[in-house]
């Protein structure tokens, strides 16, 4: 909870999640308002010139309302004005059928009646004295005499009316101010609302991220808070960053297990070499003791390169890749054949016999998923181990068969088995069942723990059973590889 | 002296006994794991225990516990191939009085396990004085007097193990049970023909004029040996100890 700052800022960042989602909201903000204008003004715009036209012949009716028969006789109409009250900027001109003027707005000269097209909607759009006007013309019947045998004489009448448009805008253009106005104070408001809200939103995202930060190599523990537990979509990465570390942290132990082993038997083994070579310094001696005395370092050093040969083996095939490897294939029967046939002069040393057996009626020839030389080193070394456990004149039984998916071996001695406190960490890294004995004979403590790598590699398994005094038997289950072509 | 080395590579152990039998001539035996070297502490004849800390059985820590809780005061150096400066503080602060870390010099070997030994034995300088003799565990001299005396091994083992237990009677076999390791064949009259010829050996280191001349190693009958009590001593020897008197 150390880092609100940052991340407050962090927010605003072009490609944070909060700012594209800010961003976003207001895009779709922000066209809605655009196009929320552009309906109200067409809107306004029809419903404000409608009135004008609707006002208009309205006072166009007034107009036809004051045409009256004339009182001259000779049934003439004339238009009284007395009544008339129309809007003092409006024009307006009254014609009867013959073109004559019965009456005519003050601030107007008239125009051609023709120009003007008539019928509801239809408008003369023109500048008079300065000014806008929409202008209508309508045509009314005036019945002279209706009392008169024939129902009297009707006369037509024209009205030409006209008023000013500039109010009818000033309308249209208040109403499309107040829309873009509130558009424009509700983009205002939300942007930092938005920010505001989703800051709140996020707080489990940074909360898991501190939480995250202060993992390290030193200290795995990984407590996410609950609320990014709880929040469906933090849950899976939780559970991910959960795993992963949990993971990595036993990589990590694992790792730094094996290196300060690896330094704890290099030490070791250098102390050796270097307190030989001391030793040999401490007081003059004989060319004779020099001699064995190096013949000693000698040994101690060749001692050395086996281990760091054997470090570098392991650490190969614990971290070669599972798959690149896994297009070799092998014959099982042959690789056992050639390994136990390499082991027979240390076998015939040791007086031990060695019998491979094939279990069943393995005709076809069975491979394995190993390169030739993995194969090798893994059969090797577990004969070899049976060999160093062997008694003399004892018996090695190496024992194969396999089934449609997968190969077993068995390799068996009879010799003096491992005690049962020390099989669970036979497969271990530097683990001597007998450390005297075994550093004795060259044992580094790592032949089992490259078997297990080389076998787990491919997806095979391996275990061990053993029984004190009556021997020890290794069983390996590889997985079948394809047939080379 | 007689150290206890407990140590599981073999290689390892064989060249640190080799090199503490011929260097400063201690016997040295070996146990192999925890087990047996806390099996062979518990016969309380060691002068310096030399523990490896990861040891197959009973890891050194564990074999120290057991030492200290058996209120055993013997000196222990401890090897240790760890990384750190914990397993070190823990180490201490159970018990142990040194350590060097793998891969070590063997001359700071010898060095730390005489030191450790002197002062397990109550001695600040290497050179011990008593009785007018000059002990140089260093050198492995001996002077009388400022005479050099030409003694064997064996001889001069046995005179630095009484000077470090000054008014002690040490017994025969005390002397058997710190002088030699457990392969060697203990016979008790092996230590009179020592003692005899380590006291001849003394005198002759004195200037012919002074007869009798003092004694410095007392049979005490049937129960061993001691360092002769400054009032027994000759004028000489008590001269000679005043001049040294002011630096001690």
């Amino acid at each position: 909870m150390k880092l609100p700052r940052p991340l407050r800022l962090t927010a605003f960042m072009p490609r944070s999640i909060a700012f594209r989602l800010i961003a976003a909201v207001l895009t779709v903000e922000f066209a809605a308002a655009i196009l929320t204008v552009a309906l109200s003004f067409g809107f306004e715009r029809h419903i404000h010139f409608h009135t004008l036209d609707v006002l208009m012949h309205g006072h166009v009716d007034t107009i036809l309302g004051a045409v009256q028969e004339s009182s001259d006789g000779k049934d003439n109409v004339m238009l009284v004005q007395a009544d008339l009250h129309l809007p003092k900027e409006d024009v307006w001109e009254v014609l009867d059928s013959s073109g004559r003027v019965l009456g005519i707005s003050p601030n107007w000269q008239g125009v051609a009646p023709e120009s003007i097209p008539t019928g509801h909607g239809a408008f003369l759009q023109m500048v008079i004295n300065g000014h806008h006007f929409h202008l209508v013309r309508r045509q009314g019947t005036r019945l002279v005499d209706p009392g008169e045998e024939g129902g009297g004489k009707p006369r037509t009448v024209t009205v030409l009316y006209g008023a000013r448009i500039n109010r009818v805008w000033e309308a249209i253009w208040a109403s499309v101010e107040f829309y873009a106005l509130g558009s424009g104070i509700l983009l205002l408001v939300t942007g930092p609302l938005i920010a505001w809200l989703l800051h709140r939103g996020l707080l489990p995202l940074r909360q898991l991220a501190a939480m995250a930060a202060e993992v390290s190599a030193n200290s795995w523990t990984f407590d996410p808070p609950a609320s990014a537990r709880r929040t469906p979509e933090l849950a899976p990465l939780t559970l991910a960053l959960e795993n992963v570390l949990q993971r990595l942290e036993r990589s990590f132990v694992q790792q730094r297990t094996f290196v300060s082993d690896s330094a704890h038997e290099l030490k070791t083994a250098v102390a050796v070499v270097k307190s030989s070579l001391q030793l040999l310094a401490l007081k003059r001696r004989s060319a004779e003791e020099y001699q064995t005395g190096l013949e000693r370092c000698l040994n101690d050093s060749l001692r050395i390169e086996d281990l760091v040969a054997k470090m570098l083996t392991l650490a190969r095939e614990e971290n070669a890749a599972p798959v690149s490897q896994a297009a070799q294939a092998t014959d099982l029967a042959d690789c056992l054949r050639q390994t136990v046939a390499a082991l027979e002069t240390v076998a015939a040393v040791r007086d031990v016999q060695i019998h491979v057996v094939a279990a069943g009626t393995a005709v076809t020839p069975v491979f394995i998923p190993l390169a030739g030389e993995d194969g090798a080193l893994l059969f090797n070394n577990l004969v070899l181990n049976a060999l160093q456990h062997s008694f003399r004149g004892g018996e090695i039984e190496v024992r194969f068969c396999s089934d449609a998916k997968t190969a077993l071996i068995e390799i068996e001695d009879h010799g003096e088995g491992i005690p049962p406190d020390a099989l669970p960490h036979v497969f271990e890294r530097f683990y001597r069942g007998d450390p005297s004995r075994n550093r004795n004979t060259g044992g580094s403590g790592l032949g089992l723990a490259i078997c297990k790598a080389i076998v787990e590699r491919v997806g095979g398994s391996i275990a061990i059973a053993s029984q004190p005094s009556l021997g020890t038997s290794v069983s390996v289950h590889l997985p079948l590889a394809q047939q080379p072509s | 002296m007689r150290v206890l080395l407990v140590e599981d590579e073999v290689r390892l152990a064989d060249n640190l006994a080799a090199a503490l039998r011929d260097g400063p001539g201690f016997a040295v035996d070996w146990a192999e794991d925890g087990q047996a070297g806390d099996l062979c502490a518990q016969n309380r004849c060691y002068d310096l225990i030399v523990l490896d800390l990861m040891l197959p059985k009973l890891d050194g820590l564990g074999v120290l516990k057991r030492l200290r809780a058996r209120h055993d005061a013997t000196p222990v150096l401890v090897l240790t191939a760890k990384e750190g400066k914990e397993p070190i503080v823990e180490l201490l602060n159970a018990g142990a009085d040194d350590y060097l870390a793998k891969p070590f010099d063997l001359g700071e070997l010898i060095a730390r396990a005489k030191a450790l030994i002197r002062r397990g034995k109550g001695a600040a300088d290497p050179v011990l004085t008593a009785c007018g003799l000059e002990l140089n565990t260093l050198e492995q001299t001996v002077h009388r007097n400022g005479i050099l005396a030409d003694l064997s091994p064996t001889e001069y083992r046995i005179l630095e193990y009484l000077i470090h237990r000054p008014r002690a009677i040490v017994s025969k076999r005390e002397l058997l049970e710190h002088l030699y390791d457990y392969n060697w064949e203990r016979h008790s009259n092996v230590i009179e023909a020592h003692v005899s010829n380590l006291r001849k050996k003394l005198d002759a280191a004195l200037p012919v004029s002074i007869e009798p001349p003092p004694e410095v190693i007392e049979t005490m009958r049937g129960r061993g040996y001691r360092l002769a009590p400054e009032m027994n001593r000759g004028a000489t020897d008590a001269a000679w100890d005043e001049e040294q008197e002011p630096g001690r």
